[in-house]
């Protein structure tokens, strides 16, 4: 536990000190109204979306392999994947997309 | 009423929306941690984590950071990769901080978010009011976050007291998925933009790719170098 905590505190303080950072890169840099160069605008507007697509294949992976194997427990991450993206198509509220395929998700696999 | 009271009607009757976001995003991420993070004290690193980092993507991940203790260099990737757009968000706020004194810039610009920033750029107050709205703003939004991922912790520690791991284990059983489903609501508002589809499908085939390559535990390297090469061979396409 020592060393999870210790672990825990790692990430705290580095993680912490790069958000930071990164927010107040542009006052520190551009403070004097200075345009960054076209490359770094070109970069971070194509980071963010390419970024959360990897976290979701990253997640989709991460997710715990069924103990018992049947179509059901197997195509579950698909079946919730599907159902989040399409309330989120429709609804356009996160939270009932999110709560709603957890739960689908949740009833499949147990 | 003075001017800091109606500033504060005003912030509080913008945050609203935030309070219903964060408290409940934040306790579903405080919960996961107290159930699946197998870390002590989970009230207590939820409190300082979401403190700290005041980012959804970031204190989802902070559970599997500790489940599986993930190297520190992927982690600071990650955060690098999923926080990076903050340091395009500041650029229009230079101006509008101008009138900030040196504390309160220091904790304005340590709070971007998606939504304060969103909320603080459409404001048409001015100067020195502009500021203190900001301000209180921010501190509203920030406290919901902390609250709401604080109290989610204790709860599920709580629950984790009240029954048996066993039964805990079968009925917490796929909570994991409201993560995965946090990336996807993401990824579906940022691919509903144009702009947003390029970089989602490079992102996409080099995290699968990776992954297979690689597996997961040493995927995410490589995968942000893959992207950031596709990114510059592709300028000449991409960038208009």
């Amino acid at each position: 536990m020592t060393n999870k905590a210790g672990y825990a505190f790692t990430v705290l303080v580095t993680v912490g000190a790069l958000s930071y950072l990164l927010r107040a890169l542009p006052f520190l840099l551009f403070g004097g109204r200075k345009e960054p160069p076209q490359i770094v605008r070109y970069v971070g507007r194509m980071l963010s979306p390419a970024a959360i697509a990897m976290l979701v294949v990253y997640c989709f992976a991460g997710l715990s392999v069924p103990e018992i194997k049947t179509p059901i427990t197997l195509l579950a991450p698909y079946l919730a994947g599907v159902l989040t993206i399409a309330l989120q198509l429709w609804k356009r509220n996160p939270l009932i997309s999110i709560l709603l395929g957890t739960v689908l998700y949740m009833a499949l696999v147990q | 009423m003075t001017t800091r009271t109606m500033l504060f009607k005003l912030a509080f009757v913008d945050s609203i929306p935030v309070l219903m976001g964060y408290s409940t995003m934040g306790f579903a991420a405080g919960m996961l941690l107290a159930v699946q993070g197998e870390i002590a004290w989970a009230p207590f690193w939820g409190m300082v984590t979401s403190a700290a980092f005041e980012s959804g993507p970031l204190q989802y991940l902070f559970v599997d950071w500790v489940r599986t203790t993930l190297a520190i260099g992927s982690v600071l990737l990650v955060t690098l990769c999923v926080n990076f757009r903050y340091s395009l968000y500041g650029l229009s706020l230079i101006e509008r901080f101008q009138c900030a004194s040196r504390w309160q810039k220091a904790y304005l610009i340590g709070t971007i978010t998606d939504e304060t920033y969103a909320i603080q750029t459409s404001s048409r107050l001015t100067g020195k009011r502009y500021v203190t709205y900001c301000f209180l703003l921010t501190m509203l939004d920030h406290f919901y976050w902390i609250v709401g991922v604080t109290l989610g912790a204790a709860v599920g520690v709580l629950a984790k007291d009240l029954f048996s791991p066993e039964r805990m284990q079968s009925f917490t059983k796929g909570i994991d998925f409201s993560m995965t489903a946090l990336f996807l609501v993401i990824l579906t508002d940022q691919v509903r933009e144009r702009p947003g589809r390029i970089p989602a499908v490079i992102g996409f085939a080099a995290a699968l790719l990776s992954c297979l390559a690689f597996g997961r535990a040493n995927m995410l390297i490589p995968t942000v170098l893959a992207i950031l090469t596709a990114f510059l061979l592709l300028r000449r396409w991409l960038d208009d």
